[in-house]
């Protein structure tokens, strides 16, 4: 299953529902699986939002940046940004994108 | 038209907070701005947010909220998963509406191997449906088209087009379920009849055939579709080509007509020009950095940088390998007597990986169109028919092409090969942040669609906020198609809750500020 999540061909996964995916991760994986599975068809190395991103961050890839801080990715999330449309609840609620938030802020301290 | 009041508007969302849970229903200024058009090409997006959203996870929780709605006059905006970007998004035609998102409805019912079909709700999104069908080892294939982040049902609705046989998805569409004004359910074709097995598969059932009234219409809330996938192929065969001159569209044209007709060639081959070539490559500044439209030594030099032709296409054979090599036979000599240029080849067979199998994989990268000016990007698309002919396409072409570059832009375009017609698809690229670029945008679509109508070129489809111009292109007889399009809503709606507005069909109570 996590295979699965983690690199479903060119790793974009979003089939799998949020929903499923809270119930069948085990916490400490489901930033880091929600993120694959809902932003990275845009965010993974290579993708739009990563060529869009890399004229002004290094690293671009959402996952490898150490600049992120919850509350903005939950920001830019809900309201869009630049090219990138605003994500509504009913699409990804806000269990979900806190668990993204709070993965791509701990991939800071890293 | 008076909308509800805002208390009766509360007490309705309190009503939907009941059928659907609190967490479901949205009405914060947030909540609101998401169902904005990202890209907007009006000066204030904002004002065209509706008042709220409601998002229910079944059939009988839309029968509710609808029965609701229609006691109460307060108007819905259906959407299925809100990613018609280009032609609106999930904006709204006017504000006030409450958005019926139906994104939680997303259950794959039914896929069915030996029949070739899967049924289907409104919030599945491509992505989903390929997912379900590799993992679960399901011999068949979606199409798609190029983006998948979009909803299969809604594409489908508005008759979207994909790159396999199977490309012109409404003539997919076997069997609905459909949700009523007056919140009532009703199925369509053979699905009406209670214990058929062959809803999915015969398409017409007794008497008049709706499935077709419920596409790019708002006669009703469909909740469940049925709809046609082709079996996987033992094999693939794709021929590419670039054409380095400008003029080889229509002779490239008249080679794939008789292809077309013949069904030697049954997907939708797409020719795209240079700009669209370059778009998803980099930004218009790696290759030029002037203003206004690319001149043509630029585009000559750019798409010799990016390796390009002036237009580029694949036409890919699906199926049995030997018969995929003589219609390529067929394809190679077709061609060859019309254009200099030679086709690149590559094969797939079954097994493989299905990236360059032809068999459309996840994918969000032509959303990159918008970031060609590098700036906050947005896109318009105007989307006119053509005849299946090389002079038409090229007229088509040269004068749409002249009206993007006189209002400032690069011609961003294609045609899609349907069997008898061609889909002009084109872009308008602007930056949000300009505003007299913004200006040039909306005057720029105003006029393609005067100059087309002109012409006699129809759109196959249009953005949100020419719902209106586009209808009334539609003239014969006074708009006669219109008035009918209008009774039939009358009739099926009467209190004009479900989007008013949409395609350019007015409700009656609706039709006096109609286009303003």
């Amino acid at each position: 299953m996590r295979a699965r999540l983690i690199l479903p061909l060119g790793g974009i996964g979003l089939a799998v529902t949020a929903a499923t995916l809270a119930a069948q991760v085990p916490p400490p994986f489901a930033g880091r699986a929600l993120f694959q599975a809902r932003c990275a068809g845009c965010h993974n190395d290579g993708a739009f939002g990563t060529k869009v991103l890399s004229r002004r961050a290094n690293p671009a890839v959402l996952d490898q940046r150490q600049d992120l801080n919850a509350v903005m990715v939950r920001i830019v999330v809900r309201r869009g940004i630049g090219q990138m449309p605003a994500i509504r609840r009913a699409e990804l609620g806000d269990a979900e994108l806190d668990s993204i938030a709070a993965y791509l802020q701990k991939e800071q301290s890293k | 038209m008076t909308g509800p009041s805002p208390a009766q508007f509360a007490q309705a969302m309190t009503a939907f907070a009941r059928v659907v849970g609190a967490a479901n229903v949205a009405t914060s200024e947030e909540d609101r701005a998401g169902y904005w058009d990202a890209f907007s090409p009006a000066d204030d997006p904002a004002a065209g947010a509706p008042q709220g959203a409601v998002a229910p996870a079944s059939v009988e929780e839309v029968q509710a909220v609808v029965r609701i709605a229609n006691e109460r006059r307060i108007p819905l905006w259906p959407i299925s998963r809100g990613k018609n970007f280009g032609y609106g998004g999930a904006a709204p035609r006017i504000p006030g509406v409450v958005m019926l998102d139906l994104i939680r409805m997303d259950r794959i019912i039914e896929v069915n191997a030996d029949h070739g079909y899967v049924i289907l709700e409104p919030g599945v999104g491509f992505d989903q449906l390929f997912r379900h069908l590799v993992d679960n080892k399901i011999p068949l294939w979606m199409s798609a088209p190029a983006h998948t982040w979009g909803s299969v049902l809604g594409n489908a609705l508005e008759r979207g087009v994909g790159y396999t046989p199977y490309g012109e998805h409404a003539s997919k569409i076997c069997g609905m379920e459909i949700v009523l004004a007056d919140g009532s359910l009703m199925r369509t074709g053979m699905g009406a009849m209670p214990g058929s097995r062959t809803g999915p598969l015969f398409p017409y059932g007794f008497g008049p055939q709706w499935d077709g009234a419920f596409a790019q219409s708002n006669y009703g809330i469909v909740t469940k579709m049925g709809l046609w996938l082709m079996p996987e192929p033992e094999s693939t065969l794709e021929l590419r080509m670039q054409l380095s001159r400008v003029e080889d569209l229509g002779p490239a044209v008249d080679a794939l007509r008789p292809l077309k007709l013949a069904g030697v060639v049954q997907a939708n081959p797409s020719f795209g020009n240079v700009i669209r070539g370059l778009a998803t490559r980099a930004t218009r500044s790696t290759y030029w950095q002037g203003t206004g439209p690319m001149p043509p030594e630029a585009l000559e030099a750019a798409r010799k940088q990016a390796g390009i032709g002036h237009w580029n296409f694949s036409v890919r054979l699906f199926g049995d390998e030997k018969i995929n090599e003589i219609n390529a036979a067929k394809v190679r000599a077709a061609f060859a007597a019309k254009v200099p240029d030679e086709f690149k080849e590559s094969r797939w067979h079954k097994g493989e990986d299905l990236r360059g199998s032809g068999s459309p994989t996840p994918t969000l990268n032509a959303l990159g169109v918008v970031d060609w000016l590098g700036g906050r990007g947005a896109h318009l698309t105007f989307s006119p028919v053509s005849a299946f002919t090389g002079v038409e396409a090229m007229k088509q072409y040269r004068t749409v092409r002249g009206l993007f570059e006189s209002h400032g832009f690069d011609y961003y375009g294609g045609f899609t090969a349907g069997q008898r017609y061609l889909n002009h698809i084109t872009m308008i690229v602007f930056d949000r942040d300009d505003d007299k670029q913004r200006a040039s945008a909306n005057a720029l679509f105003d006029k393609l669609i005067d100059t087309a109508a002109a012409n006699g070129w129809g759109e196959y489809r249009t953005h949100t906020l020419w719902y209106d111009k586009v209808a009334k292109s539609y003239s014969y007889n006074n708009n006669a198609l219109l008035r009918f399009n209008e009774r039939v809503k009358d009739a099926v709606d009467p209190n004009g809750i479900i989007a008013p507005g949409r395609m350019g069909i007015w409700p009656r109570a609706y039709r006096q500020g109609k286009g303003k």
